[in-house]
């Protein structure tokens, strides 16, 4: 590590990305929005069908957010370099919003849909779990707070835990026809006039994880320099 | 591949001299099915006794923990810890030692408890004892895998014993889910199904080559 006070490259890309995807969050955003709600309404079930443009986008962006959190803590333990375990960090924060966002919507497409708000389904079950493993990182986080063993432990326990995320994709498969929970998008299982406010949405959704990583990442560098000073002034006044 | 057996003959002659780990995972995995016993009664009907092979596995996975805390707690006493982090060999076979031990005390403790199961719900084991002694090991060696990695990291937290079920159970579940459907259609006479095997399979593979490489990261000191 250089100096204890100064910007790492990461950090400054972080830092430098905030307006753009803010600015391009801030148009994308409510043309989405126009779109969804422009687009056809399904013939059976109606308007509720549109929050397939949040519920499927959520998750590919909680999705990202694991798989960052993975990769950067594969880095860290590759590399030894303090931001990529900040990066690791910001990102499983950012995707257990995500996926709080997915198991928040699901539901209100579910009761109009199934007529209950949640079912037992293999599908719903293990999204719940990757909430609970990412849960679990945050927690081995706290519960390991202020040792060089956090950054460690936690880039571990990201890259096992994205052993869950293959396995919440593949859910439906699994459940072998039992799954109630809609099939995963194939092509052409969108109907005509779906197709752009599905994908603008998945690109709205990616884009706010990119603006709330940047912003993620760019707090935790601040942070770590602010007790990098305070630490530094302390030991200047001691003597 | 020495540091391996060192490893593996170290656990297993600590645990023969003591047996106190493998009495207390077989005595716990039995209270575990006597408290369901209170908590749902099966009762006879072929729906309930559906959830036999779901409550076998989660007494063997409870069991399991309490294994696998013992494990690395048994490292930090006299400093043995420091002694396994300098020795001079891979730690990746360290690992491997240490999980081949625990697999091996899970097993011993699944073996007994499959026959007091077999025999306290009459559910007929002998016919099918062969392929559900492989569904068994496939699921304890998964348990085991990834068990003895975050074994190492639950003891060096703040709540060790408390840390490793958070971080381990939401883990296991690919494990279980296999394994469970697999005794489920076992118990039931049925020809034993691809999927959960594959899952399983698939599951272990990737938990014993990713704690492998990660595991130099855990043993630290």
């Amino acid at each position: 590590m250089s100096d204890p006070a100064g910007e790492t490259g990461l950090d400054a890309l972080a830092r430098r990305a905030v307006r753009p995807t803010g600015w391009l969050l801030a148009l994308l955003l409510p043309l989405w929005l126009f779109v969804a709600a422009q687009a056809p309404l399904d013939s059976v079930q109606g308007v509720v069908q549109k929050i397939l443009y949040v519920h499927v986008p959520c998750a590919f962006a909680a999705y990202l957010g694991f798989a960052c959190t993975a990769v950067g803590g594969a880095l860290y333990l590759w590399r030894r370099e303090e931001h990529w375990d900040r990066f690791a960090a910001s990102s499983a924060e950012v995707g257990v919003l995500f996926c709080a966002l997915v198991i928040a919507t699901g539901p209100i497409w579910a009761r109009a849909s199934w007529g209950r708000w949640w079912s037992w389904d293999l599908r719903l079950t293990v999204t719940l779990l990757l909430f609970l493993v990412y849960l679990s990182y945050l927690l081995l986080r706290s519960f390991t707070e202020g040792s060089e063993r956090t950054a460690r432990f936690a880039a571990v326990y990201g890259i096992a835990g994205l052993a869950i995320v293959p396995l919440n994709y593949l859910a439906i498969d699994l459940a072998g026809g039992r799954s109630i929970h809609p099939e995963n998008l194939q092509r052409g299982s969108l109907g005509p006039g779906m197709r752009a406010p599905f994908w603008l949405g998945v690109g709205t959704a990616l884009l706010a994880f990119a603006h709330l990583l940047a912003r993620r990442v760019e707090l935790a560098a601040l942070g770590e320099r602010a007790a990098a000073r305070a630490a530094a002034a302390e030991a200047g006044e001691a003597p | 591949m020495s540091v391996l057996l060192a490893v593996l003959w170290k656990d297993l002659l600590v645990e023969w001299r003591s047996r106190d780990r493998v009495a207390a995972m077989g005595v716990f995995s039995l209270l575990v099915v006597v408290m369901f016993q209170f908590a749902a009664p099966p009762g006879a009907s072929p729906e309930s006794r559906a959830h036999l092979p779901g409550l076998l596995w989660v007494a063997w996975l409870f069991a399991a923990i309490l294994g696998l805390n013992r494990s690395f707690a048994l490292e930090l006493e006299n400093d043995a810890w420091a002694g396994l982090a300098l020795a001079p060999a891979d730690r990746g076979w360290i690992y491997l030692g240490k999980a081949l031990a625990a697999l091996v005390l899970l097993l011993a403790v699944q073996l007994a408890s499959a026959v007091a199961f077999g025999l306290a719900f009459a559910v007929p084991l002998a016919p099918v004892a062969a392929p559900l002694a492989g569904v068994t090991l496939l699921g304890a060696l998964g348990i085991s895998a990834i068990g003895t990695l975050f074994a190492a990291v639950a003891a060096r937290t703040q709540y060790r014993e408390a840390m490793l079920p958070l971080l381990l159970l939401p883990l296991l579940v690919p494990v279980l889910l296999g394994a469970v459907r697999a005794t489920a259609a076992l118990l039931a006479q049925e020809p034993l199904p691809w999927p959960p095997l594959r899952l399983l399979l698939v599951t272990d593979a990737v938990f014993l080559i990713v704690s492998f490489l990660c595991f130099e990261y855990v043993l630290d000191e």
